[in-house]
Order: structure tokens, then C-alpha cells, then sequence
């Protein structure tokens, strides 16, 4: 039961690892070859049954014609018996006249067939015989099987089965094999009638030859026996004699007539039985069942070539036509793997009618899907944009109400000139702010839009620091993300420079690195613990809209991040007192893929 | 990948369906060329110069060849019991290229030697005596049959010598029987006499055995021919015999199934030349005397049945 349980998980486990071509094409083939299979051997039976009943048939046929030989040979034996008894004996006085004569002449007209015929009277003393004349010495009559048969059952005529005369002295042939038909007679002596035995000896040629040559199908054989089971006639019966052979005599003697299957010596064959009429022979019929099939090994491989070559055939047109059921959902199959792989493909729409469905169906959901894809897209692009838009927002009020203070402040003191200047440089930076919207801007525009924050802040925090604004060459047509310099500004202002007296520099420097664009802002200022500047980028870290909580620098950091990637950002090296260096790193943006990136970002 | 599996799959099941088409289209012509052999020439070399004791052995020798599909050449010798002509007629036979030979050796010793000298593989059968290099013997277990002889004599003997005939001194199958029944007299505190041949004119010896059936009928002859009294115990079964024993011209005989003998030699021969031989089982024998030989299987051992 487990070993079942065990196949049964294991072809499951084999089935789900198949292509549906190869379980349409196993499964098509086993049915086929299960069906041809099933029906060669119905064949193979009909064939056998129909050999069985015709060989059967065959048998009785053939049993039947040497039935009617033997019991015409028999017949004329009787005959010949009737003859001598009714003609001769019946009408011969013993004591006028000698049955010699006219016995004489019916073994002269039957001599081929005759060995002896002879009377005797009841006690075993010869009356008359022909041709041998002469008892052996020590020949017993009276004691003879076929004598004592006929005076037990005086009725019937009496069959011996074969053995050697051995009552006449023959000096040409002394020990011939006859079967004896003997009959109790009546004899007529003067006048008295007295009981006798009347013998016909038939030589065992006559049934031989009746029975030699008759061949039955496949290689079979007849045999004769008497009532008992004892062998008359049987094509190898010196070989039997000689104990070199067995034959099944005895149990075919208790066979009805018909034929039957037994089994002898390990070998199964059909018996046909025959009783000869009157004697209660037997002809026996034996037809090796064995050799019915295997008697010609030939045909047999051929009709299992044939079986073969049908299942080959089969088999054959089951791969080719599962190969064609199955292409289209093979196709549709790779298809939609290419699909997942992120490859573009065309699905295509063939084969029967469910697999069209399915592939239309397929096609469908993926044309959805990529709408789908678009809109979610477009939708991060729209919610992306919006968050840029909201941090960018995040820096104006600040800036704006300090400097609007600090112009207030200028105004009242009566500094013209400066509140001009500052004015002015707050123009051009919400100028360059704007961008009309777009959110990349050159690098030389993102540069001056530091350089109108920090000529703001100088005027507000009177000169405690320098600023030193520098792009390298092979950076003048580069393109970068907006506003990203004036909160690092912002913030080096406020940490940094806090507590600068005239020697401040923040120095913001603009080159190239491979691929990237690196913007370094570094000051002078107090600096920081190199963890204090890890945390700063932290996104874990609580918000708090105060200055020097970094948030502003961090805003830029997940800007850059949301918009180029993980790969780029920020990086922050400070140490206590020697100050802080804030480096950014951007992908080196041309004109033309800021156009796309601003394209992208618009839809 | 799939595909390609899938492919080699299908082509591995329509290679091993369309080797098995061939296969089966192919057999039958293997089989019909090993189902039918060549028909094989056999030799029978007999020690007489003629063969009518034999008659019932070549019965059975032909019914065997017939069913074996062999031809048979009987060959007899010029002189009786010859053992070099024998030798010369064995060795013309094997240059001759039959297939094998079925010898009754008359001098099993000589033969042997010439077997032995001959490189050609040709399969011997010996019937009667063992010969050395034979791949069997025909014969009875000589040396029992002779005990059980020379029983049937002692159940008779009330005194006397006992004649042993060494009729065939240089047949050792014939010597062992004879040896076995000199033994068993010896046994019985029976005087015995061996000779080569009885003596001219009147035996005055009332016992004689012969060991071989040609001695057996020739000392019965002698026994008809001139009156003799002696009671004779022979061996064979051939049809005068049977008629001397049933005439009580000899009292037993020592009888096997001759038929048996020639057709098992030749069985044996064929199988040697096509297959692996098997081994010769010794033939079954039985003492019969004159009073029994109408026993049904008295009658089937000693008349074959023909027509």
C-alpha cells in the first residue's frame, strides 16, 4: 500500500515537472499502445480459440476417416469370422467332411490381411487351420487369453490387443505380432453339436497401415488402445517397449469421445478420443497444445512486429499532433515568461479554440497591466513631484522671513544701497527658485542661485565669513537638481559660522568624478563628532523644525535620493573644530538628459 | 531546454519502438536459419561381418536418425571380430567427414588408440564395450548382467564344470561379463572352465555360458546340430535365438531392448555433434528363460513390433 502511496506521489511529483506536450503525448501513447495491446491479445485469443476448435475439428475430422478404415478393416474381419462360422462350421459335420478346404480359400483370398485361421474345439485341440497346421509343443490354446474370452462371453466376438502367435510352429516367421478375433462356435459331429473357438489371427500390418501416415495439425500423432487403456498401434510404440518413451495411454482410455486438454510430462495438449465401434477401442488423437502457439515462432515475431510497428506508428502521430496541440500554449507560455522578465513580446493569438481564448485573455491583462503600470507611474510621478514640491517648500518661509526682516532692518537704518542690493539678490534667487517649475536646472544657475543666498546672508551676518563659489572645468554645461546648495549653505551657515568673527570660509566647489557630478561645501566652522554627522542624514531620526536639526539637510539628501537613486545623496565629513565637509554626488546630468528626466517627471 | 527534452524523450521512444519493429522482422530469419539443421552422415561400424544380429539394433538406430534428421552407412569387416580392420575402416570413415560414428568395437583397446591419434573431433559412440575417447556406450552394466547370468545358471547347476565361452576376449564389455559371472561360480564354489571356443566333437562338460550373442547362437547350433546335452546360457535377443530358447535348446539368456541400444547410441551421437551430450544411463536387462519369453513384457523386449 505504501509502495502504491510512493508511485502515486512520485508520478505526481513527475506529472507537475511535465510539459503539457509530453503528458498529452505519454498519455495518448500509453492509451493507444493499452488499446492495440488489448486488442492484439483479443486477437491473439480469437486466433488461438479459433486455432483450438479447428485443430480440434481438424482432429475429430481426421479421427472420424481412420474410424471408418479400422472399423471397415474390423468389419471384414468380422465378416470373414461370420463367414467360417456360418457358411463353414454351421454347415460342416465334423465326421463327414474338414473345415481345411474352405478355410483355405477365405485365407487364400485374404491373405495379406490374415495371419491364421483356425477351430479349435472346447478343449483347445485344433479342429482345423490354415495355413500352419502344426502346434507348437508347448503351445496351450485352451489357456489362451483370447480363447478363455471367447468361452466366457459366447455372444460377442472377442478383440485381443496385439501379441505374438505363439501357438503355430511357423518356421519362416516364427514370432509375428497379430491381434486375435476369436468366437465361440458351435461344431457339428456326427450329428452332435459341441462348443469350439473359432480364431482369426490378423496380422497388426492391417491395423498398422490403417493408422501409419495419419498426421494430425502441428506435428500431432494418433494412437490406438484397447478398453484398458493397453496400447495397439502407436507410431512410436518400440520406443514405449523400449521404456525410452511414456505415452498417456491408461488416462486416455477414461476420456469420452471428444477432445480435451491434459497435461503430460509438462506439456499441454489437446486428446481427441475416438471409440472404434464394437471392439471398444480407442483412437486417441494427440495435438501438443504447446505448438499451437509456438508453432511457427515466425509468424508469432511477425504479428509482434506488426504490434509494434502499429504502437511506433502511433506513437509517431501522437508526438506530432500533441506538438501541435501544445505549441500555441507553449508559445503563449513563453510569452508571458518573457513577460515576466521584463522583456517587450508579442502574444501571439493561435491554435484551437480555447487556447485563442486564453491567449486573448493573456494579451488583455497584459495590455491592462501595462496601462495599469503607466497610470501607477504616472501617479508616483505626480505624488513624487508633489513631495519634491512640498520639501522645496519647506525652505522658503524660513529664508524669506529672515531676509525680509534683515531688508526691514536695513530700511530703518537707513542702508539704501545695501537693502537695494539685497533686494535685488532676493529677486534673482526666487527667481532661479522658480525655474518656471522645472526641477533641474545647470549647474551654473544652481551655482548663482548660492551665490544671491550667500551675499543675502553675508549682509545679514555683516561679513563674518567668506564664500568662495568655484566650478570646475567640464562641469559648465552639466545640469543638477535645484535648490540643493542653499540648505547645505544654510546650514553651514548656522552651525558653522555661528561663532566665526570675520575668518569664516564656506567654500562650495562644483567637478566632476567619472560619471558624477561631486558639489563639496565645506567651512571652517566648529564641526562636529563624525557620529553626530552620520546621524544627520538619518531618516529615523525625529524631525524637529528648528535650526540645526539638519532637517534641511536632510530634505536635499532624500530629494537627490528620490530623483537619482539609492546611489546617490549625501555624505558628511566633520570633525570637532576643524569643520564640515557636506559632498553631494549627482549623476553628471547633459542637456539632453535633463530635458528627459524633466519630460519624465512632467508626465 | 523543455523542448529539446522533450524531443529526445520522444525520440528515444520511437528508436526503442522501431528496434523492436526490426528486431521482431529479424528473429524469424535467425530462427529460420538455426531452426533447421544439416542432415548428419553417421557411420556404424559393426565387429561382424555381417550385420543380421543386428537387425533390431538398426531399427532403432534408423527410427533415431529419422527423427534426428541423420543418415545412416552400416559398415560391417571382411573378417570377424577384426579389431585393425576395425581401426583402418574408423579412421577412413573420419577422413571421410562423417559427422559421427556409432562403433561395436571388436577390440576396444586398438580403438581407442586410433581414436586417440585422430585430432578431428569426430564424436564416437560406442555400443556393447566401453572404448576410451567414446562419448558414451550403448550397453548394459556388463559386469551385473554377467552376475545375474551366471545366478540364473546356479539357480539350475547340480554339478559340474561350467564351459565359459571367451568367444570375444579382446571386447572388454564381453570379458566384464564374463569376468563377473566366473566370479560368482568362483563364489558358489562352482568349478569353471574359461576357452575361446568349445571344442570339436562332443563337450563333455553339462554347463556353458556365452557372454556375446554370436557365441550364444553358435553353441546352440552346435547343441542342435550334434545333440549335445549341455544346458546353455547365453546373452542376446535376435529371433533365432528367442526360437532356441523357446525350444529349450538354451535355457536363459541375459536380454536388453537392442532397438533401445541402437537408438540411444545414435541419439547420443547426434547430440554430441549439435549439442552438449548427456550421459548414458546403462540399458536395462532381464534373464529370461524359455518358459517366460510369452510374458507381455518378455514379448515387447524380445519381438519388435513389425509389420
Amino acid at each position: 500500500m505504501i509502495f502504491f502511496r510512493n508511485l502515486a506521489a512520485q508520478w505526481g511529483k513527475r506529472y507537475r515537472k511535465m510539459s503539457i506536450q509530453m503528458v498529452l503525448s505519454l498519455s495518448f501513447t500509453a492509451v493507444a499502445a493499452a488499446g492495440i495491446l488489448l486488442m492484439g491479445i483479443s486477437l491473439i485469443w480469437r486466433v488461438s480459440s479459433s486455432n483450438e476448435a479447428m485443430v480440434a475439428e481438424n482432429s475429430q475430422r481426421v479421427l472420424a476417416q481412420t474410424n471408418l478404415s479400422l472399423d471397415s478393416y474390423l468389419r471384414r474381419m468380422m465378416r470373414i469370422a461370420d463367414t467360417v462360422y456360418y457358411r463353414v462350421i454351421k454347415n460342416t459335420d465334423l465326421a463327414e467332411g474338414s473345415y481345411t478346404e474352405a478355410l483355405g480359400l477365405l485365407y487364400e483370398e485374404n491373405r495379406d490381411e490374415l495371419v491364421s485361421l483356425a477351430v479349435f474345439d472346447s478343449q483347445g485341440r485344433p479342429v482345423s487351420s490354415v495355413p500352419l497346421s502344426s502346434l507348437k509343443g508347448e503351445a496351450n490354446p485352451a489357456g489362451s487369453e483370447w480363447f478363455q474370452a471367447a468361452v466366457q462371453n459366447m455372444e460377442n466376438l472377442h478383440f485381443s490387443t496385439p501379441h505374438v502367435q505363439n501357438i503355430f510352429d511357423n518356421p519362416d516367421s516364427p514370432y509375428r505380432w497379430v491381434v486375435s478375433l476369436s468366437h465361440h462356435v458351435e461344431l457339428t459331429r456326427d450329428g452332435v453339436t459341441e462348443g469350439g473357438v473359432l480364431l482369426v489371427d490378423m496380422g497388426f500390418s492391417g491395423i498398422e497401415q490403417v493408422c501409419r501416415g495419419v498426421t494430425l495439425a502441428n506435428g500431432g500423432y494418433l494412437y490406438l488402445i484397447d478398453g484398458d487403456g493397453e496400447l495397439i498401434y502407436h507410431p512410436r510404440q518400440q520406443l514405449i517397449y523400449a521404456g525410452l518413451l511414456e505415452e498417456n495411454n491408461r488416462v486416455a482410455a477414461g476420456y469420452r469421445d471428444g477432445s480435451h486438454v491434459e497435461e503430460f510430462q509438462g506439456q499441454s495438449r489437446q486428446v481427441t478420443v475416438k471409440t472404434v465401434g464394437y471392439t471398444g477401442w480407442k483412437l486417441v488423437g494427440v495435438v501438443p497444445a504447446a505448438s499451437r502457439l509456438t508453432s511457427s515462432p515466425q509468424l508469432f515475431l511477425f504479428g509482434l512486429a506488426l504490434l509494434f510497428f502499429a504502437i511506433f506508428l502511433m506513437a509517431f502521430l501522437n508526438f506530432r499532433i500533441s506538438a501541435r496541440i501544445s505549441d500555441p500554449i507553449r508559445r503563449l507560455e513563453w510569452s508571458v515568461r518573457e513577460l515576466e522578465s521584463g522583456r517587450e513580446v508579442e502574444i501571439e493569438e493561435g491554435g484551437c479554440y480555447e487556447v485563442r481564448q486564453l491567449s486573448h485573455a493573456v494579451r488583455s491583462m497584459v495590455s491592462t497591466m501595462r496601462h495599469l503600470m503607466d497610470d501607477i507611474i504616472q501617479q508616483e510621478g505626480r505624488k513624487r513631484r508633489s513631495e519634491l514640491e512640498v520639501l522645496q517648500s519647506q525652505i522658503n518661509p524660513h529664508f524669506l522671513y529672515n531676509t525680509l526682516d534683515s531688508v526691514i532692518w536695513m530700511v530703518e537704518a537707513g542702508q539704501q544701497a545695501e537693502a537695494i542690493q539685497m533686494v535685488t539678490s532676493l529677486a534673482r534667487f526666487f527667481r532661479i527658485s522658480l525655474s518656471k517649475g522645472k526641477s533641474i536646472i545647470p549647474l551654473s544657475d544652481e551655482l548663482e542661485h548660492a551665490r544671491n543666498y550667500m551675499n543675502i546672508q553675508q549682509v545679514r551676518y555683516k561679513n563674518r565669513f567668506v564664500t568662495e563659489i568655484e566650478a570646475r572645468p567640464g562641469t559648465q554645461e552639466l545640469y543638477t537638481l535645484k535648490l540643493i546648495i542653499q540648505p547645505l549653505l544654510e546650514n553651514a551657515i548656522y552651525h558653522g559660522m555661528a561663532s566665526a568673527e570675520d575668518d569664516g570660509v564656506i567654500r562650495v566647489t562644483a567637478y566632476r568624478e567619472g560619471e558624477d557630478l561631486i558639489i563639496d561645501v565645506a567651512d571652517n566652522g566648529l564641526g562636529m563628532r563624525p557620529e553626530v554627522a552620520e546621524s544627520l542624514l538619518d531618516e529615523e531620526r525625529p524631525q524637529a523644525r528648528t535650526s540645526g536639526s539638519g532637517i534641511g539637510v536632510r530634505n536635499v539628501h532624500r530629494r537627490i535620493r528620490l530623483t537619482f537613486g539609492e546611489g546617490y545623496g549625501l555624505t558628511i565629513f566633520s570633525e570637532p573644530d576643524e569643520g564640515t565637509l557636506v559632498r553631494v554626488r549627482l549623476p553628471a546630468l547633459t542637456r539632453e538628459e535633463a530635458g528627459r528626466r524633466q519630460q519624465g517627471e512632467a508626465l | 531546454m523543455k523542448t529539446r527534452k522533450n524531443d529526445l524523450v520522444e525520440y528515444v521512444i520511437l528508436g526503442t519502438l522501431g528496434t523492436l519493429v526490426v528486431l521482431t522482422l529479424v528473429i524469424p530469419q535467425l530462427l529460420r536459419d538455426r531452426g533447421e539443421p544439416q542432415l548428419l552422415f553417421l557411420s556404424v561400424l559393426f565387429r561382424d561381418t555381417d550385420n543380421t544380429n543386428w537387425t533390431v539394433t538398426r531399427q532403432g538406430m534408423e527410427q533415431a536418425a529419422d527423427e534426428l534428421g541423420a543418415e545412416l552407412r552400416f559398415l560391417t569387416l571382411t573378417v570377424q571380430g577384426d579389431g585393425r580392420e576395425q581401426a583402418e575402416l574408423l579412421r577412413r570413415e573420419v577422413e571421410g567427414g562423417a559427422g559421427a560414428l556409432v562403433v561395436v568395437p571388436a577390440d576396444p583397446e586398438a580403438l581407442g588408440e586410433t581414436l586417440a591419434q585422430q585430432q578431428s573431433g569426430c564424436p564416437v559412440v560406442a555400443l556393447e564395450s566401453p572404448v576410451a575417447g567414446a562419448v558414451g556406450t550403448a550397453a548394459p552394466d556388463n559386469a551385473l548382467l554377467g552376475r545375474q547370468l551366471a545366478q540364473a545358471l546356479l539357480e539350475d547347476w547340480d554339478g559340474g564344470p561350467v564351459l565359459l565361452l571367451d568367444s570375444a576376449s579382446a571386447s572388454s564389455g564381453v570379458t566384464a561379463r564374463l569376468e563377473a559371472a566366473q566370479e560368482t561360480l568362483d563364489g558358489a564354489g562352482v568349478p569353471n572352465i574359461r576357452v575361446s571356443a568349445l571344442p570339436e566333437g562332443w563337450v563333455s562338460e553339462r554347463w556353458v555360458m556365452a557372454f556375446e550373442p554370436s557365441a550364444t547362437r553358435q553353441a546352440a547350433d552346435k547343441k542342435e546340430a550334434e545333440g549335445q546335452s549341455y544346458a546353455l546360457y547365453g546373452t542376446g535377443s535376435s529371433t533365432a535365438i528367442t526360437a532356441q530358447l523357446e525350444r529349450g535348446t538354451i535355457q536363459a539368456v541375459a536380454a536388453w531392448s537392442d532397438y533401445a541400444a541402437g537408438y540411444l547410441a545414435v541419439r547420443q551421437a547426434v547430440q554430441a555433434v549439435r549439442e552438449r551430450p548427456g550421459e548414458l544411463e546403462p540399458l536395462a536387462f532381464s534373464i529370461v528363460r524359455g518358459e517366460d519369453i510369452y510374458e507381455p513384457e518378455n514379448q515387447k523386449l524380445l519381438f519388435p513390433v513389425t509389420s
